[in-house]
């Protein structure tokens, strides 16, 4: 390969400086064999590179989901399952009594969350038949709810939420099979990453995103 | 995105394999595009690019931090490919690149022109010995530099330029002989 041919592929490659670019195109515009050698080499990588792109099927990500392993269960879960495992109790009135005592401590606990405007719940559910995916957040106190993500360009404004009488807001929103990031805006200022998300994570701004996918 | 990304695999190897979902869906079309470049067939390009993800969250304990993992995910497409290409029967012959030549359309823009062009290409692409077209297509199709492509194939950056060269030569001289000229 010659030294100008070598030139001709930097110069493809983007690797050749303004002034040695320059210098090469002035040589190939001047000599008509040089030039008809750049246009085939050029016209070769266009058309490589403005080759169709081939859609990918769109049950791929399900596909390859399904056929993941199985996680191992680890020796913490094990305890945790084995602790907070469904199982049959003998009972008698001492103990159900402090269960009971148990119960009321808990539910103050929890009105009075509900009463600082603290979020305690979200259900998210799908109409396979439409693709409509049904989002709904338990927050009985806050005045506007929105959900804001990357499918309504994170916007606050077209995700108005509607508040149902048992203080749940829901929204209904049409989704193509994917991956969306999302969070919850309340009363159009606190930003609240969903606690029930399957999976969040960092957005890079400090805030952590929650994660809904959507599949066939 | 590198932090993200690692944030994502960690999450996996906790055992969230929710978050494997969003680094399939960010990188299938790349995988599945250079499988379908590499090997030419769509539904074996389509096994390989499964089976590329499956291995590489199987090798997720292994995967460094300080690596990217799209350079990962390649090199494994790119040796799945291998395996695959030497199973198979010899890579099709010169001639039958001009035998799918398309003829010229009137519109350089119209859309069966582009896909026969594209199948012209997959022919030619196909005619090349394997490490050229490895070259060709993670360059050009994958538009990764030569330092990635180093990572990737584990040769050298320099070689791989000579290599490129010479693959974009050998292109050209079957485009051509095939009757696509340049415009």
């Amino acid at each position: 390969m010659d030294k100008e041919t070598q030139l001709i592929h930097e110069l493809l490659d983007g690797e050749l400086s303004p002034e040695e670019r320059r210098d090469l195109l002035d040589r190939v515009n001047s000599a008509p064999l040089l030039k008809g050698e750049f246009d085939d080499l050029r016209s070769v990588v266009d058309m490589v590179e403005s080759a169709e792109r081939l859609a990918v099927p769109p049950e791929f990500t399900s596909q390859v989901m399904k056929r993941l392993p199985s996680p191992k269960v680890s020796f913490r879960k094990r305890v945790s399952s084995f602790f907070l495992g469904a199982r049959v109790l003998r009972w008698n009135l001492a103990s159900a009594l402090a269960a009971l005592c148990l119960v009321v401590i808990a539910a103050g606990a929890f009105f009075e969350m509900q009463k600082k405007g603290e979020i305690v719940s979200h259900r998210a559910s799908l109409d396979k038949a439409t693709r409509t995916v049904v989002i709904s957040f338990y927050a009985p106190k806050a005045g506007k709810v929105s959900l804001a993500g990357d499918f309504n360009k994170w916007s606050i404004e077209k995700g108005l939420m509607k508040k149902e009488s048992n203080g749940i807001w829901t929204l209904e929103i049409p989704l193509e099979p994917g991956t969306y990031h999302y969070m919850f805006v309340v009363n159009g200022e606190a930003w609240v990453t969903d606690p029930n998300a399957e999976l969040s994570y960092d957005d890079g701004f400090g805030n952590k995103n929650s994660v809904l996918r959507v599949s066939l | 995105m590198q932090a993200e990304e690692y944030s994502l695999i960690e999450q996996c190897r906790g055992g969230n394999s929710e978050a494997y979902a969003i680094l399939v869906e960010r990188y299938q079309e790349m995988v599945y595009n250079v499988a379908c470049r590499m090997i030419g067939d769509r539904d074996a390009a389509h096994d390989i690019s499964q089976e590329s993800f499956l291995s590489a969250y199987d090798g997720l304990k292994r995967f460094r931090s300080d690596s990217k993992f799209s350079t990962w995910l390649y090199r494994i497409t790119v040796n799945k490919c291998r395996d695959y290409l030497r199973g198979r029967k010899p890579d099709v012959l010169l001639d039958e690149v001009s035998e799918i030549l398309p003829s010229k359309a009137p519109d350089p823009q119209d859309l069966l022109y582009r896909k026969q062009l594209g199948q012209t290409l997959q022919t030619a692409l196909g005619a090349l010995p394997e490490d050229y077209r490895e070259v060709i297509v993670l360059k050009h199709i994958g538009g990764l530099d030569y330092k990635e492509m180093e990572s990737i194939l584990g040769v050298s950056a320099n070689a791989l330029k000579v290599r490129t060269y010479r693959a974009r030569e050998m292109l050209k001289k079957f485009l051509l002989e095939a009757g696509v000229s340049n415009g």
